[in-house]
């Protein structure tokens, strides 16, 4: 199997390159027969891709040590599901992996429009072809998973344990989903630019697919953070590192351009802007995989200096020429009579929510690149972290905000100013009366009473959106409120799953806010020694080592400190937190020892505890932070993919009212759009 | 005229030739690719570890602490608390290669030798009587910028801080002039009797006809 494996990879390389080439030639000779047999590459390309993986996956589960893939990532005593994970552990399987995506996208892709946009879809799966050809070419040529030691090693060096985590296990491949996803729109865009249809069709097309992947980057970007969270030790989940803001870009991007696709499906408007959008969400991807492999920007989790590197630069230069030529030879047909009757509607506010959207991805671009130009322009490295990025992106974020509650209460074309009173009176009522309450209560952080503030009154939009909804429901049809909210949000999903996916925007800003409240403590404890302490809360904490202990366990030799842990005098039970040293089979230490974060975890906070060392015998140096709020980040998230999936989800066709529609007209009479 | 099946033979037959070649050329690059990775060496001369781990998490430089020391000043005393230290330790970077500031590193990862080093040297500066400012100024020069979290607001460091908001200013002035230019382009549709319908929907239906239409509509909905 795992020689299969191996020559389906070279095999699957040639295929794309043909699959290249007739879909191209195809499309231009508008011959049929080549069409066809690029359509057919593109099943082949993943079948064949799909046997490199499962090649790949069973030499790991193996242990075929005469890969050097698999014995840089895996050893004998590592647990199953991490050898299985070990796939997109390390830069060569990654790179299969994001072939395997890729062409699975693909293949579903040209599979569910085989029969729509019958001259456009060649020119989509040649797009698509060409980009699994840079792929594979990366894969075979640059990294290749099948390279072979000269010598088997009797164990492997095993996987990082900081990436033997099930965050880890599962997090990567929802970025990836996300990431290659934009593949995915990018090509129909290059195919309606190719053939200058530019009208709404392609967007109905590639809709969905850019909600796919902006519900796995949601996804992708949120457990992210909660491996970082749990693992890393250091308290925060986000630290505007250059590989987490690589994420972070193309969501931005992908979420200004969901946005900016209703104004375009509604009033015809911002064609130009849209395939703007789409580009360049994929070439964020791409430029966000290229920072991630090129070692070219310090990153806490970038892969070693690389070159894979020149070869990610070089397909983004490409790719940037390319799609730069068509979009500007194709600009008169990108022009539609465009009218914008106020700065009051609602596609009005869309415009600013992208001028947002796009200013927070300009600035995390500048500011994840400027190393790079101050370096070259004055020879001094300097570093550009989140006191930079904070600066300038909470009053972006506040803003964004703000207008996450503004946009839907805007009515579309003109807000009357009746409109304007009747819409915002409640909203902004709850919004100054959060307000005012935390700063009668004695908050006095700025950002975090403007986060709240705002947070008030998004929430006061989107439930005065739903109470106006079911009422509705309930007067015409007499529901329930159950029945009523069910149906209200499954006969609108697309609107109503907007809604949703505003909420978890206000529960994350929320969360974000609380931690304006975090308190750090650096404590040194012998047994039996206590720490107390006040948390943001106003609870009396107290902490009492019950010393230091040390075992061996499974893979690795453990030191951990238990902390009988008190809240207001109450016994909560043992906090305790790790020190690990892996070892391999042979009992010889793998990697640096790790730290295994001690989490207490409640809606109010999370007392986080890290040991940090031990000196002597059994003195413990520990960080016990008290972070607000932090449970909430992970629940945003949730709220946000939940929202995402209502969607996204597919509508099932009933009926095909369009024909019963027609047939009420004469032959001769028929919509135009 | 072609013969299909005669078509796709030879396509079939070109296919295999094609997929063939390719991978015999190939396999050799790729066989090129890894001898050339087994020659690599290092400045020392030594060969790289062919097992080095291919995982994506920076290599830690243990090596990269440089001494910072200053002389105690003159009836030295500490001018700042533990809480202000530890303040200025979230603006000194560690140069381990972990991307943190060197109060967090020091407090969770005990693998690394370089944030404690750095810390004794702000604490020997703090022991020394020198305020914050002096300390990130006494590690800027020892380091260069690379020492501080964030670029300082000088010089070419201005443009970085000033371009995020200078290019929302840009297409905050962009959005502007298109919303007058639509809005513009708007009243004079109105005024020519075009209504507030979007000129790019048409309908070529008679009034019977979007009747009959828009009961059809009606019921379906119901």
């Amino acid at each position: 199997m795992i020689l299969v494996g191996e020559l389906s990879l070279w095999v699957a390389l040639v295929m794309a390159a043909w699959t290249t080439t007739v879909s191209f030639s195809g499309a231009r000779l508008r011959r049929s027969d080549l069409i066809a047999s690029g359509e057919r590459g593109i099943y082949t390309t993943f079948a064949l891709v799909l046997l490199a993986s499962i090649g790949l996956w069973t030499a790991l589960l193996t242990h075929d040590f005469s890969f050097k893939f698999v014995a840089s990532t895996t050893s004998r005593n590592m647990p199953a599901v991490y050898v299985f994970a070990a796939f997109w552990g390390g830069q060569a399987g990654s790179l299969l992996f994001w072939a395997l995506i890729l062409t699975f996208y693909s293949a579903v892709a040209v599979y569910l429009h085989r029969h729509r946009s019958r001259d456009m879809m060649p020119w989509v799966t040649g797009t698509l072809a060409l980009v699994q050809l840079f792929f594979l070419l990366t894969t075979c040529l640059g990294a290749n998973p099948y390279a072979r030691l000269d010598f088997i090693p009797l164990d492997g060096t095993g996987l990082n344990p900081q990436l033997q985590n099930p965050g880890m296990a599962i997090h990567p491949p929802n970025l990836y989903l996300g990431y290659v996803a934009t593949t995915i729109p990018f090509a129909f865009a290059i195919g309606a630019l190719f053939t200058r249809r530019l009208d709404n069709e392609w967007l109905a097309a590639v809709r969905r697919w850019a909600l796919v992947s902006w519900f796995f980057l949601t996804v992708g970007i949120t457990l992210g953070m909660w491996w970082a969270y749990v693992e890393l030790g250091w308290g925060g989940y986000w630290a505007w590192d250059p590989v987490e803001n690589a994420s972070f870009l193309p969501w931005l991007t992908g979420t200004a351009f969901l946005h900016s696709i209703m104004i375009q499906e509604k009033r015809g408007m911002l064609r130009k802007w849209n395939v703007v959008l789409v580009v360049a969400t994929f070439l964020l991807a791409i430029l966000g995989t290229f920072i991630t492999r090129s070692g070219v920007i310090e990153s806490v989790h970038s892969f070693a200096q690389s070159p894979v590197g020149n070869w990610f630069a070089g397909f983004l230069v490409l790719s940037i020429a390319l799609t730069s030529y068509l979009v500007t030879t194709r600009l008169r047909d990108l022009e539609a009579p465009v009218t914008l009757e106020s700065m009051l509607s609602r596609e009005a506010a869309f415009l600013y929510n992208n001028l947002v959207l796009c200013g927070i991805a300009f600035s995390v671009l500048w500011g994840t690149l400027f190393p790079i130009l101050s370096e070259w322009v004055r020879g001094d490295k300097i570093t550009v972290g989140p006191p930079f990025f904070n600066a300038v992106n909470i009053p972006l974020g506040l803003l964004l905000l703000g207008l996450t509650g503004v946009g839907p209460l805007i009515a579309w074309r003109r807000a009357s100013t009746a409109n304007l009173k009747r819409q915002f009176a409640a909203p902004a009522t709850a919004g100054v009366s959060v307000g005012v309450v935390l700063l009668a209560l004695g908050m006095r952080d700025p950002y975090a009473l403007v986060s709240y503030t705002l947070a008030g009154f998004v929430t006061g939009t989107i439930i005065q959106e739903f109470a106006k909804g079911t009422s509705a429901r309930r007067a015409i049809h007499g529901e329930s409120l159950s029945v009523a909210l069910v149906r209200l949000v499954g006969r609108n999903r697309r609107r109503y799953g907007g809604y949703i996916v505003h909420l978890g925007i206000v529960v994350l800003f929320s969360a974000f806010a609380g931690l304006a409240f975090k308190r750090e403590h650096d404590v040194t404890l012998r047994p039996g020694d206590a720490f107390e302490t006040k948390d943001p809360w106003g609870h009396k904490w107290r902490f009492v080592s019950q010393g230091v202990s040390r075992y061996e366990t499974l893979n690795r030799d453990v030191t951990a400190i238990a902390l009988d842990t008190w809240r207001d005098g109450k016994r909560l039970g043992l906090l305790t937190t790790e020190q690990r040293q892996y070892r391999d089979s042979r009992g010889m230490p793998t990697f640096n020892p790790s730290t295994e974060v001690g989490i207490l975890t409640s809606a109010k906070q999370d007392v986080y505890v890290v040991l940090a060392g031990v000196t002597g015998d059994e003195t413990a140096e520990l960080r016990i932070n008290f972070n607000p709020l932090v449970v909430w980040v992970w629940i945003g998230g949730g709220i946000m993919a939940i929202g995402g999936l209502i969607v996204m989800w597919p509508v099932a066709e009933r009926r095909k009212p369009s024909s019963g529609y027609r047939a009420v007209l004469s032959p001769a009479a028929e919509v135009e759009v | 005229m072609r013969d299909p099946k005669l078509d796709t033979t030879s396509r079939r037959a070109f296919l295999v030739r094609t997929a063939a070649l390719g991978v015999a050329l190939l396999a050799r690059a790729s066989g090129a690719q890894e001898t050339g990775a087994r020659s690599v060496q290092t400045p020392a001369g030594t060969s790289t570890n062919p097992l080095e781990s291919g995982s994506n998490l920076f290599p830690m430089d243990q090596a990269a602490a440089l001494s910072v020391k200053r002389p105690p000043k003159p009836g030295a005393h500490e001018k700042l608390s533990a809480a202000d230290r530890d303040a200025v330790e979230h603006q000194i970077r560690c140069q381990c290669g972990c991307t943190l500031d060197v109060y967090t590193c020091r407090t969770t990862d005990f693998a690394c030798e370089v944030s404690p080093a750095m810390h004794r040297d702000i604490m020997a500066l703090v022991e020394g009587g020198y305020d914050a400012q002096e300390i990130i100024d006494a590690f800027k020069a020892t380091y260069g910028e690379r020492a501080l979290m964030a670029p300082t607001r000088e010089g070419f460091n201005l443009v970085g801080w000033a371009m995020p908001f200078t290019a929302l200013a840009v297409g905050g002035a962009v959005v502007a002039m298109l919303v007058r230019r639509w809005s513009r382009r708007a009243a004079s549709v109105r005024a020519a009797g075009g209504g507030s319908l979007p000129p790019a929907i048409r309908v070529n239906a008679t009034a019977d006809e979007m009747a009959r239409l828009d009961a059809a509509v009606r019921r379906d909905k119901r």
